[in-house]
């Protein structure tokens, strides 16, 4: 499949249909690996819940490159624990937390999450930079 | 705790899976290690996991998808700051 191809199914409804697996949990949740997107219409925000633990729900949306600059390079390593075997075929969303700021969600862009559509497995990307935003002022709160 | 006395060059085994290789000792204070463990493994400096696994905990919760479902019936909507979707 071309890379460009890959790139124009990013769409949140796209992944709404089966389970993700995260060998790796996510950090604090590293006991939940089998998630579900749910997508409820907000723009291109959805809800990574996990299915065995459900208190355990995140609100993902894609990188914007416009915004944030290029996508992050997953280290070698990491690409085989979501079987990738190019950069290309990683889909990068962004953490978005809603209740850390009354008025913005922020959103995380030091641990920006990198899943692989076609194999349905994900990880979170820890990035040592500390230069990265932890709660990048993403959109205002809605009213 | 554990405490264990290594050379350069030498390892230490975890189980059957991961091996901690001291690699150098710089300046008599800085050490480097290589590890090598199963991808499902995550290996991170403690300090950075620590940030991350906070913010985990302040914006995964039960309540997001609550966040979610009220901010769609507002009717309000994220597109705006997105170029395409």
């Amino acid at each position: 499949m071309a890379a460009t191809a890959t790139k124009t199914v990013m769409k949140p409804e796209a992944i709404s249909e089966e389970a993700f697996y995260f060998p790796q949990g996510l950090a604090g949740f590293s006991d939940a690996h089998e998630f579900g997107f749910i997508y409820e219409g907000h723009g291109d925000i959805v809800c990574l819940q996990s299915i065995d633990s459900p208190e355990a729900a995140f609100l993902l949306t894609p990188w914007d490159e416009a915004r944030l600059g290029p996508v992050p390079k997953l280290p070698n390593e990491q690409c085989s624990c979501i079987n990738v075997q190019a950069q290309d075929q990683i889909m990068w969303m962004v953490v978005l937390n809603p209740f850390a700021d009354k008025q913005w969600v922020t959103a995380n862009l030091r641990a920006p999450i990198a899943l692989n559509l076609e194999a349905r497995l994900g990880l979170q990307c820890i990035r040592a930079d500390s230069e990265l935003e932890i709660r990048y002022r993403w959109m205002a709160q809605p009213s | 705790m554990l405490i264990l006395r290594r050379k350069i060059g030498q390892v230490i085994t975890i189980n059957d899976n991961i091996r901690i290789i001291i690699q150098d000792v710089q300046n008599e204070h800085i050490v480097r290690i290589g590890i090598e463990a199963p991808p499902e493994i995550p290996v991170h400096r403690m300090e950075i996991y620590n940030i991350i696994q906070e913010e985990n905990a302040s914006a995964g919760s039960a309540g997001a998808l609550n966040w979610l479902k009220g901010a769609s019936n507002d009717g309000s909507n994220s597109d705006e700051n997105s170029d395409e979707t």
